[in-house]
């Protein structure tokens, strides 16, 4: 008799997804999938509305990276007014990619401390009652101030920019709508009323101290768990290849480092993309046309995004780079743990960035706004903090959206999750006369690893337990844990 | 209330019907002149609140509530627990008060105003209901606050 097991929520994640994993009469295993089971349609929503409502209705997809959504929409809005990005003024540019750091800089020390860090400090084996953020904070106090800080410093410039914390605004169309006073700056700066930005640098380096430390002392499991070859996806800096997250050229390799992508223009992204689309999954498959479904597919987020830079321009995170490169000799790295590691180097690029943003006087000045001849269509690509996002408008003579086209960063990386599971059901699993709670558990670090944000616009009320279930191949239950 | 430094958060979505009862009683409050307190809108808690707590004697968390209530609203001392739910979705009022008092040794006075809702479509506006009961907390909050004898006074 096979069996059917299912998690249902994955924890620890942003939104609501599902896993079942189906076993045979032997244990071994038959299937695994990650499901998104939740639909929310802002491609429909949207039409019919004027385009330069898009990046202030689009960043309602999300409660966590709504800043994300608001900056691709309007580099999208950006292009309809007759503006590539760099026409804008140099103070809207400026002050756009502060917003952009302070954003990625918040979610990435909340995925970091909030919700991978227990895995790493407390073990797979450790009761779930333990392994959450408050048995981080009861046990390692100090860390988990330093994260609450880190989380907030960014959310703070996020207000200062966008005037809330969630879902502000701040871009319009060819611009933004204010810049930042002396006085609203001083504050990051002079350490008074929170840590300074020279903190934060100081505790993405201890961040990043810790994570090599954990690395050598575990290297067993985290240099195989959950590894797999792939294609990785992200911008690039159009002039030297850098790391890139608010505007660049797309590039992706395979597994081995060879090219698949060469550096293509935000504009021509159609012209190398399909998606595909399976029954038992609202979440569409993407890959690139020439490659294929079954080898076309890409990582997107922190761990792509290293592998496809060239390097990286602040003097802190290219030196850590350099160490992170040096753990797989150079190689191309197909590694899901080292994610963390990478997520935290760029949290440290954030903070190098958003000092040298908060130090530059153009974030004081009024020239805010551009021109440009009016097109009917235009695209914005950006990276989330979760990996490559894609907004593509086009719109109609009186100013309606006729069609979105959005991929967002988990998206790009519903292939890689999949592989994740499959590769947990293959090597955890299979042939396992029990399923652990421990094993359930591995399947949630290793999609827990992208950081998946899987359906932040439909807010659930109320509790929504773990829940295990193990069926037989009839749909019977024959056994059910819940958290 | 008045030698009190004091937080109120309105927690829920104005785009989800009933949800925005915790929103629009901070609007109320707004409306009211209501000057004393600093005012959080919230589409759910956060961590660093409860570092943001810290700062304050008396916190007040104002949310809407799906089981049915006697008078359509509650309001409750609010106490610390470890309890965790499956995502950042859902810190609960008592973990922030949990993790303010365990990183930060603070244990402010804390209270929940439960508004009962019925509806959570993707609408804005109350039901009727919940018009009702929000009404019903208002006044009773309202003449609270007012009072010398105020449950958070004492």
């Amino acid at each position: 008799m096979s069996k059917k097991i299912v998690i249902d929520p994955v924890t620890r994640v942003e939104g609501h997804g599902k896993v079942t994993i189906t076993l045979d009469e032997n244990n071994k295993v038959k299937d695994s999938f990650f499901h998104i089971v939740e639909f929310r349609g802002f491609e429909r929503f949207i039409q019919g509305h004027p385009y330069w409502e898009a990046p202030v209705l689009v960043q309602r997809l999300c409660g966590i990276c709504p800043v994300s959504h608001h900056l691709a929409a309007a580099k999208a809005i950006d292009q309809i007014v007759g503006l590539e990005p760099e026409d804008l003024s140099v103070p809207t540019q400026k002050i756009r990619k502060l917003l952009h750091f302070g954003q990625i800089f918040q979610s990435h020390a909340l995925h970091f401390f909030y919700l991978a860090s227990p895995d790493l400090l407390f073990g797979f084996d450790a009761a779930p009652t333990k392994r959450n953020v408050v048995g981080v904070a009861m046990e390692y106090p100090e860390l988990a101030k330093k994260g609450i800080l880190m989380r907030k410093f960014g959310q703070e410039i996020i207000k200062m920019i966008a005037g809330k914390r969630i879902h502000g605004i701040s871009a319009s169309p060819g611009g933004v709508h204010k810049k930042v006073t002396a006085k609203e700056r001083d504050y990051f700066l002079n350490g008074k009323n929170i840590p300074s930005i020279e903190a934060m640098i100081e505790w993405s380096k201890e961040m990043i101290d810790f994570i090599k430390i954990y690395h050598s002392k575990n290297s067993n499991w985290l240099d195989t768990f959950a590894e797999y070859p792939s294609g990785h996806l992200g911008l690039v800096n159009k002039k030297n290849g850098f790391l890139e997250l608010y505007d660049g050229n797309l590039r992706a390799i395979d597994a081995y480092g060879n090219i698949t992508l060469n550096d293509i223009h935000n504009d021509d992204y159609q012209d190398y993309f399909y998606e595909g689309v399976e029954k038992w999954t609202y979440l569409k498959f993407p890959y690139l046309k020439h490659l294929g479904r079954e080898k076309g597919w890409n990582r997107v987020g922190p761990l792509a995004r290293l592998n496809v830079c060239e390097g990286i321009s602040t003097p802190l995170a290219a030196f850590e780079r350099l160490a992170f490169l040096a753990a797989t000799d150079g190689k191309t790295n197909n590694k899901t743990m080292y994610t963390h590691w990478a997520r935290l180097i760029e949290i440290l690029h954030c903070a190098e960035m958003m000092k040298e943003l908060l130090e530059d006087d153009d974030i004081l000045s009024n020239d805010l706004v551009r021109k440009g001849e009016r097109r009917k269509e235009g695209v914005g690509i950006i990276e989330a903090p979760r990996g490559t996002l894609i907004h593509h408008y086009e719109v109609d003579d009186k100013d309606r959206i006729t069609r979105c086209n959005l991929i967002v960063s988990t998206t790009h990386n519903n292939e890689p999750m999949n592989q994740a599971v499959r590769w947990v059901a293959d090597n955890v699993m299979d042939g396992k006369a029990k399923i652990t709670e421990s094993m359930m558990n591995q399947v949630e670090v290793a999609i827990r690893a992208y950081d998946p944000c899987l359906s932040c616009a439909t807010h659930a009320i109320g509790q929504m337990p773990l829940e295990i279930s193990l069926h037989d191949h009839y749909g019977n239950l024959i056994d059910l844990k819940r958290s | 209330m008045k030698n009190n430094k004091t937080i109120i958060f309105g927690i829920g979505n104005i785009g989800r019907q009933d949800d925005g009862l915790g929103w629009l009683f901070l609007d109320h409050l707004k409306e009211e002149g209501f000057e004393n307190s600093d005012l959080e809108y919230r589409y759910q808690l956060q961590i660093e609140d409860a570092e943001l707590i810290c700062n304050y004697d008396i916190v007040i968390f104002v949310d809407a509530v799906k089981n049915e209530l006697t008078e359509g609203y509650y309001f409750k001392t609010c106490k610390p627990s470890s309890k965790y739910g499956f995502s950042t979705h859902e810190l609960a009022p008592e973990t922030i008060l949990h993790l303010a008092n365990s990183l930060y040794n603070h244990q402010p006075k804390s209270y929940i105003l439960g508004i009962e809702g019925v509806q959570w479509n993707l609408e804005i506006g109350l039901s009727s209901k919940a018009k009702l009961n929000f009404k019903k907390a208002k006044t009773s909050f309202i003449e609270n606050m007012l009072s010398p004898d105020s449950v958070i006074q004492n």
